[in-house]
C-alpha cells in the first residue's frame, strides 16, 4: 500500500512540473489510462511535421494541470459571486477542485486509435445517433476506473462518485451546480483547447499555437449577468491574451489540423481501419464490447498495418503515397464558390476519391465570443468581438478539399484549370 | 457543404423570417434548434449537451458563421445594461440558401412556425430556463424515471440557481399543460 498522502511530480515539456496526489497517481496507473500512452494525439501528422509524435497521455495530464490553474484563478477572482450565486463555501471549492481535476484528466480516456482520425467508425446507438469518444470515456470511468476513484483512502474526505465525474464530462443534469465548471472541460475556452494548442505547436515545431496562457489564466473569472446565471469570461486585462487564443486556434487549424496532407492521411487511416475492424466499426462502449474496444490502440493498428493489412489505404500509409489535393475552395466560401465547387465535382466525376470539409473537422472553428467584464463602470459586460476588430472580422473556416489518386493528378489538374477559366 | 449541413443552414434564415420581429439572438437560435430537434423531431443531427446556460451544441454557432459568410444572414452585437446580445437578420442570399434545401424547408416550415408560436416571445434568459427544463425532463425519461413537476423544478434550480424554484415551477407547469414534458405530470 502506498502512502495516501504522498505527492508526485511529472515533468511536462509545456507546463514544467505537473503535480499529482496519490489518488490521481493511482488512477493514472490503471491500464485503461496507461493505454493513452499508445494513442497518438495527432494521428499521422508526423508525416508532415515529424516531431508530432506526442500522445493523449501527456495531453491528459496537461489538461488536468491547466484546468486546475483556471479553476484556482476563477475561485480567486470570483469567490464572492460564486458564494452568493452558487452557494459555495470553502469546503465546496476544495471538493469541486478535485472533481474538475478528475474530469479534465479523464475526459479523453475513451479515445480510439489515432485519436479523432477514425471516429466516423464509432457504431450507432439504437436511436440512430452515432457514439462519440466521450461516450467511451464515460463508460471507462464508470467501469474500469471506478474503484480507483471511489475506493482510495483520500476519497474519505470527498466522497466522490464516478458518476459525478461522468456527469461533468457528458453534460448530464445530475452534475447539478457543478455544471457551471463544464466550460473548463469542454467549451470554446476550455483547458483542453488551451493545452492542445500549446502542446501540438510545441511538438509540431510550429510557432502558430502560442498565446499568453498565464495572462489568460490570471484574468479568467465568473461574470455576473443581470438576468442570468454567471458565466465564464475574462476581465478587460485579458482581452489581448484572449485575442491570442483566437488567433492561435485559427493558425493551428489552417497550418496543422487542416493541412492538406495531414487530412489525406486521416482519410487513409479511416478507410484502412474500416477493413481492420470486424464489421467495419468499433465495438460499442458496453460490457464485453468495451473490453474489446480497449484493446484497440495505435500499437495494435500499427502491427496490423505492418503485417500488410488495411488494403489499398494501408499500403498508401506504409509507402507514404497519399491522395493528392487538386482543388480547394477559399477558407470562407461565398455562394459563388459553393457553386464552383459543385461544378468542379461534376466535371471531375469519378476522379474525386475524397472530399474533406473543414466544417466537419473535430477542431471546430465557430465563433469564439468571450464575455468581458469592463474595468471602468460597474458590471458592464460586453463580448470580446466589440473590443477586438481582429476577432470581430474573423470568419469560420469552411474550406473544402477535393482529392484524387496520385496517378490521376495530371488529368484532374487539366480539368480543374478548364473549369477555373470558364 | 454536406446535404445535412445545407438543411441546417437553410433553417437559419427560415427561423429569422418566421420570428415575431424578423430577427433573433444567438441564444434564441440555439434554443429554437434544440426545440425543433427535441420537441418536433426535425432531423438536424445536432448533439446538445447541458451547460449552466442550457442545452448547447457549438455546431449551431459554426453553422451560423457559415450562413453569415454566405451572406444569408447578418449579425450585429447589441449592448444593454448588465449584458449583451446579438441580432441576427436575413441578408441578400437568404433565398439562395433556402433554395439549396427547398424540400426540407417546405417540409419543416410548419415546425418552425410551431416553435415561434410557443417560444417566440420568450427572452433569452427564459429560453435558457425552458430548454433546461425540457432537457432535464428528457434525461429523466431516458433513464426510465417518472418525475413530478416539483422534482424537475428542484433539479433545474440546482443547475440554474439564479431562478427561484417558484419561477421554475411556473414555467414547468406551463410545459405540462401544453403536453411538452414526458415524465412530469
Amino acid at each position: 500500500m502506498t502512502d495516501a498522502h504522498k505527492t508526485y511530480e511529472i515533468r511536462c515539456p509545456v507546463h514544467g512540473f505537473i503535480r499529482l496526489n496519490d489518488w490521481e497517481w493511482n488512477v493514472i496507473a490503471q491500464p485503461a489510462f496507461q493505454r493513452l500512452r499508445r494513442i497518438r494525439q495527432l494521428a499521422w501528422t508526423d508525416y508532415v511535421y515529424p516531431g508530432a509524435m506526442h500522445t493523449r497521455f501527456e495531453h491528459s495530464l496537461g489538461v488536468m494541470h491547466t484546468a486546475t490553474m483556471l479553476y484556482d484563478s476563477i475561485v480567486r477572482n470570483s469567490a464572492e459571486l460564486l458564494k452568493s450565486e452558487l452557494a459555495y463555501n470553502e469546503a465546496g471549492f476544495e471538493r469541486d477542485r478535485q472533481l474538475v481535476r478528475f474530469a479534465a484528466l479523464l475526459h479523453d480516456v475513451g479515445h480510439a486509435p489515432f485519436s479523432h482520425a477514425a471516429e466516423e467508425l464509432f457504431p450507432e446507438r439504437s436511436s440512430g445517433e452515432i457514439y462519440v469518444h466521450e461516450d467511451y470515456s464515460v463508460a471507462i470511468i464508470a467501469s474500469e476506473l471506478r474503484s480507483a476513484i471511489e475506493e482510495h483512502p483520500l476519497n474519505s474526505n470527498y466522497n466522490l462518485r464516478a458518476e459525478e465525474i461522468t456527469a461533468l464530462i457528458k453534460g448530464d443534469a445530475s452534475a447539478r451546480k457543478t455544471v457551471f465548471w463544464r466550460d473548463l472541460i469542454t467549451s470554446q475556452m476550455d483547458a483542453d483547447r488551451m493545452d492542445y494548442l500549446l502542446r501540438d505547436s510545441y511538438h509540431a515545431g510550429v510557432q502558430y499555437g502560442k498565446f499568453d496562457l498565464h495572462r489568460l489564466i490570471n484574468t479568467i473569472m465568473a461574470i455576473p449577468f443581470q438576468d442570468k446565471d454567471p458565466r465564464l469570461g475574462i476581465s478587460e486585462g485579458g482581452i489581448h491574451a484572449a485575442e491570442g487564443l483566437v488567433l492561435a486556434r485559427y493558425f493551428m487549424f489552417t497550418q496543422v489540423y487542416f493541412h492538406k496532407t495531414r487530412v489525406a492521411y486521416d482519410v487513409h487511416l479511416r478507410r484502412a481501419m474500416k477493413e481492420l475492424l470486424p464489421g467495419g466499426h468499433f465495438p460499442r462502449p458496453t460490457g464485453a464490447e468495451l473490453q474489446e474496444f480497449l484493446r484497440w490502440e495505435d500499437w495494435k493498428v500499427l502491427g496490423l498495418l505492418n503485417g500488410g493489412s488495411g488494403g489499398e489505404n494501408g499500403e498508401r500509409i506504409r509507402s507514404r503515397n497519399h491522395f493528392r489535393q487538386v482543388f480547394h475552395t477559399p477558407e470562407a466560401p461565398a455562394t459563388e464558390d459553393v457553386e464552383q465547387l459543385h461544378k468542379m465535382k461534376l466535371r471531375l466525376g469519378a476522379l474525386v476519391v475524397a472530399e474533406e470539409s473543414a466544417g466537419k473537422s473535430w477542431y471546430k472553428t465557430g465563433p469564439l465570443d468571450i464575455p468581458v467584464l469592463g474595468d471602468i463602470g460597474k458590471n458592464i459586460v460586453s463580448p470580446l468581438s466589440t473590443h477586438s476588430s481582429v476577432v470581430a472580422n474573423m470568419k469560420p473556416n469552411n474550406q473544402v478539399f477535393l482529392y484524387v489518386k496520385p496517378e490521376d493528378v495530371p488529368k484532374a489538374t487539366q480539368i480543374v484549370n478548364e473549369v477555373l477559366q470558364q | 457543404m454536406t446535404e445535412q449541413q445545407e438543411k441546417r443552414l437553410a433553417l437559419i434564415p427560415t427561423l429569422v423570417e418566421n420570428s415575431p420581429n424578423r430577427q433573433i439572438g444567438r441564444t434564441a437560435l440555439m434554443k429554437y434548434m434544440y426545440f425543433l430537434q427535441t420537441l418536433r423531431q426535425v432531423p438536424l443531427g445536432y448533439r446538445f449537451t447541458l451547460y449552466s446556460y442550457g442545452p448547447f451544441d457549438s455546431t449551431v454557432l459554426a453553422d451560423l458563421s457559415v450562413a453569415e459568410s454566405l451572406r444569408a444572414v447578418t449579425s450585429k452585437t447589441v449592448l444593454y445594461p448588465g449584458g449583451y446580445g446579438y441580432e441576427i437578420s436575413t441578408d441578400e442570399k437568404a433565398k439562395w440558401l433556402k433554395q439549396r434545401a427547398e424540400q426540407f424547408v417546405n417540409q419543416h416550415e410548419k415546425d418552425v412556425r410551431w416553435v415561434m408560436k410557443k417560444f417566440g416571445k420568450l427572452t433569452s434568459a427564459q429560453l435558457e430556463l425552458v430548454s433546461t427544463i425540457i432537457y432535464v425532463d428528457r434525461e429523466e425519461a431516458k433513464n426510465g424515471k417518472n418525475a413530478s413537476v416539483k422534482s424537475i423544478a428542484h433539479k433545474v434550480h440546482e443547475i440554474k440557481p439564479h431562478f427561484s424554484e417558484t419561477e421554475i415551477l411556473g414555467f414547468a407547469q406551463t410545459l405540462v399543460t401544453e403536453n411538452l414534458l414526458q415524465t412530469a405530470s
